[in-house]
């Protein structure tokens, strides 16, 4: 039977080339188009090189304090975190680390420009960058406050040009020298929490790092034991922050959550609007109205080809055939259809995707097709298939013998 | 003849109706996307009103350790001589960390006369930010010297801020603001806007305090214009100096015109990413009209034939069938200019009224465009049928 729909698709699609040109053409090109969107939120938000231990992790990314005229948000400060978030009971470890911030370092003329990072001994613990050479700074190094460096490997090759290896050299940056204990794989932007050029400990750090104020530029990640002490960790900081003494009269609460990866990443520094809600409904209207237009022309085609085979549907339903048979038919007509223009739409997006990673639009952010990415694809494609052909088969279905017989 | 093609329609209102939607949805898509591009292509207009060339930006932390404010004047002020004794530096400012270009905003509130402005960016800079970005004055004068001691707080205001604030009227010399003398602020000059936020960004409304000696503990960015000349050596050479001098500090050198080129692929790339995807859009939605609106005159043959045969024109035939795709688009259009105008008309995302409309209007001409020249190649089909043929299969 299903072999037999199968031939009556193929034989329909060569009739009218220039339909099933347009047809596919729809097809594949919307599909591209998603799977460039869906590889795209895949690799910014879902890739876990470094912090495989995601599941079980907690960010805390931002602190907002507001009083009746003032409204002042950032990433907590050292003081903040390491007074309330690293007191805490239930997490197994706590890392704290800045955000990433700029400097310059000139050798033999050229000016290179350098991000630097600083963090604590747990951060190599709890993160798990892949170390090409060398090894991460112990905390024994740190409490000395020796001025060591991990290094990204773009940083390598920018500094020091194509050597073998660089542990035990020193790269000079913001006018000091750090020796290089080891040297990681390199990370997009993207991922601009744990993103750096290099990674410093908290203690060669020029400025007072332990300055005593709420605001400052730090950032934490809380691991929990396992994934059912994940709400309770939570719980534990909202409960602690909720007992912060306000930092002065002029504010009348203090904000700050232990959040999940992709809050933690989307995050408005805004108690009032919440990132998710915005990220989502942005994606969620783009796709909406970029799938209805291609779904739109794709019915007004089927029903227009459709209604070219009448003649087709008056002798099938004079011979006994049921409404259901007919839409079944031609819904698995229309899947098939949709899944051709699918693998086409797979095909061009490989393309896409390689275009887009040799424009280099984004160092070190190479889009791929995951099995996610393809499983997404491949679902669109029969919801389009059902979206585009549910409509015209009813459409038809009801059509009556008579008018479809005479009408030839 | 009009009452008669919105008979055809209308007998064939079904399917008519999911292809009024088509276009509909169609409008919809493109009139957000020139919204954007319109609101993009009106600023890029407006003159930058800074010079970014050799101009480089030093950011440093604020806080260097010392206590008393008179020691800190002292140390800025000898860092500023240093600095300015190279031969390749031609001006040296300090300014609050929301500099052109930098994605730093500090605004507040206004009030005048009972009016309100939210949304005002507030810069406090020194005298010399005038020479070092190159500003252009509108009216009245940059801060000098003079300005140390005044009854009131002297400050500068753009030219968005001004039209709004005070209208045609001048606006130097006006005093507003609220409590004793010295919380007032007294107008003292209009600069033209500045697009801070580069190329395609609105200027928005500004205003400048001067920075005092008390400003110095948070100030936390440094600009200077450079001679043509300045390269790496130099900048090296800068750097040591401000590493030497500043121990407690992070340092990080940036020029200014990379700095614009940085905020305006924030601008660009969406721009271009959405006007592919638009485009690609808009060839598939052309294809399918023509597909459809062919597939239909091909139905039609008879009628068509009988028509030829009692004596109208090929020309009236095909003018006849663009008409109709045209009054169908007309339908379409009516309705989504409907949704359109309610953004303009709840100043939704404070765009001005002018963006929308402008982008509207071209919308609609794109839209017509697109359906005639959908429609034109099928009514040519039908213009081309004999009546004898086409009259002959029945």
């Amino acid at each position: 039977m299903l072999k037999n729909y199968f031939k009556i698709a193929i034989a329909v699609l060569k009739r009218r080339k220039f339909f099933t040109f347009i047809s596919l053409f729809g097809i594949s090109f919307t599909l591209t188009v998603l799977i460039v969107l869906t590889a795209f939120i895949d690799k910014v938000v879902g890739d876990d090189y470094p912090d495989k231990k995601r599941d079980r992790s907690l960010y805390i990314t931002s602190i907002e304090e507001i009083g009746k005229d003032s409204h002042s948000s950032s990433p907590p400060s050292y003081y903040f975190l390491n007074r309330y978030a690293a007191s805490l009971k239930t997490p197994e470890k706590i890392t704290l680390f800045s955000g990433f911030s700029g400097t310059n370092t000139y050798i033999n003329n050229k000016k290179i420009a350098i991000n630097y990072k600083y963090t604590d001994a747990n951060y190599w613990e709890i993160l798990e960058y892949k170390f090409l050479e060398g090894k991460p700074y112990t905390r024994q190094q740190i409490d000395n406050g020796e001025r060591v460096a991990v290094i990204s490997a773009d940083m390598k090759k920018e500094y020091f040009g194509d050597v073998a290896s660089v542990v035990g050299k020193y790269i000079e940056a913001d006018n000091i020298k750090y020796k290089v204990s080891g040297v990681v794989k390199n990370l997009p932007i993207t991922s601009y929490l744990l993103y750096s050029d290099i990674y410093l400990p908290f203690t060669v750090a020029k400025r007072d790092y332990k300055h005593k104020a709420y605001l400052g530029d730090c950032m934490a990640i809380l691991l929990a034991p396992s994934k059912r002490d994940v709400s309770k960790m939570h719980t534990e900081y909202e409960q602690v922050v909720s007992k912060v003494p306000m930092e002065n009269g002029q504010f009348t609460s203090i904000f700050s959550h232990a959040s999940s990866y992709i809050e933690g990443y989307v995050d408005t520094g805004n108690e009032k609007s919440s990132g998710v809600t915005i990220a989502l409904s942005v994606i969620g209207g783009f796709v909406f109205l970029f799938m209805l237009l291609p779904t739109l022309n794709l019915v007004n085609i089927n029903i227009t080809r459709i209604m070219e085979r009448s003649s087709e549907i008056g002798v099938r339903k004079a011979f006994g055939a049921s409404s259901r048979t007919l839409v079944y038919q031609f819904i698995v007509e229309n899947i098939i259809l949709t899944l051709l223009g699918g693998l086409i739409g797979i095909v061009l997006s490989l393309i896409a995707l390689y275009l887009i990673n040799n424009a280099n639009l984004i160092p070190n952010l190479d889009l791929t097709i995951n099995f996610t990415v393809l499983f997404c694809g491949l679902l669109v494609c029969l919801i389009f298939g059902l979206l585009s052909g549910v409509y015209p088969a009813w459409r038809m279905s009801k059509l009556n013998v008579v008018t479809a017989l005479k009408a030839q | 003849m009009y009452r008669h093609l919105f008979k055809l329609i209308w007998n064939k209102r079904k399917q008519n109706s999911l292809l009024m939607s088509e276009i509909l949805v169609s409008f919809l898509v493109i009139f957000a996307v020139f919204t954007l591009l319109v609101y993009n292509y009106q600023n890029y207009r407006k003159p930058m009103g800074v010079d970014y060339e050799n101009v480089w930006v030093i950011n440093y932390d604020g806080d260097i350790g010392i206590k008393d404010n008179d020691s800190i004047n002292i140390f800025y002020e000898t860092l500023r001589r240093n600095i300015k004794s190279m031969p390749e530096v031609k001006e040296v400012v300090f300014s609050s960390n929301n500099i052109p270009f930098a994605p730093v905003t500090m605004q507040n509130g206004f009030d005048y006369n009972n009016k309100h402005i939210s949304h005002v960016n507030s810069y406090t800079v020194e005298d010399s930010y005038k020479d070092v970005l190159n500003l252009k004055m509108a009216e009245g004068r940059w801060f000098n010297k003079t300005d140390a001691v005044t009854r009131y707080q002297p400050v500068i205001i753009n030219r968005s801020l001004k039209e709004v604030m005070f209208g045609r009227e001048g606006a130097v010399g006006k005093v507003y603001g609220e409590g004793a003398d010295h919380n007032k602020k007294q107008v003292i000059g209009v600069v033209e806007d500045i697009k801070f936020k580069g190329d395609y960004a609105e200027a928005g409304y500004a205003h400048f305090v001067r920075a005092d000696t008390a400003s110095f503990r948070w100030l936390s960015r440094m600009m200077i214009k450079v001679t043509s000349g300045a390269d790496a050596t130099f900048e090296g050479r800068l750097y040591k100096l401000l590493a030497g001098q500043m121990k407690n500090s992070n340092i990080e050198i940036e020029h200014l015109a990379n700095k614009r080129k940085n905020i305006n692929y924030f601008a660009l790339v969406p721009m271009i990413v959405l006007s592919i995807v638009s485009c690609f859009l808009i060839i598939n939605v052309a294809l399918g009209l023509f597909g459809v609106l062919w597939y239909n005159i091909s139905r039609r043959r008879g009628e068509i034939g009988l028509r030829r045969a009692i004596g109208a024109t090929g020309k009236s035939v095909s003018s006849q069938l663009v008409m109709e795709a045209m009054i169908l688009t007309t339908f379409s259009l009516i309705i989504g200019t409907f949704f359109a105008i309610q953004f303009p008309l709840l100043n939704v995302f404070n765009l001005s009224a002018g963006i929308y409309l402008t982008a509207l209007g071209l919308s609609v001409l794109f839209i017509y465009l697109l359906v005639m020249v959908c429609a034109f190649y099928p009514g040519k089909q039908a213009a081309a049928i004999y009546p004898a043929v086409a009259l002959h299969e029945e």
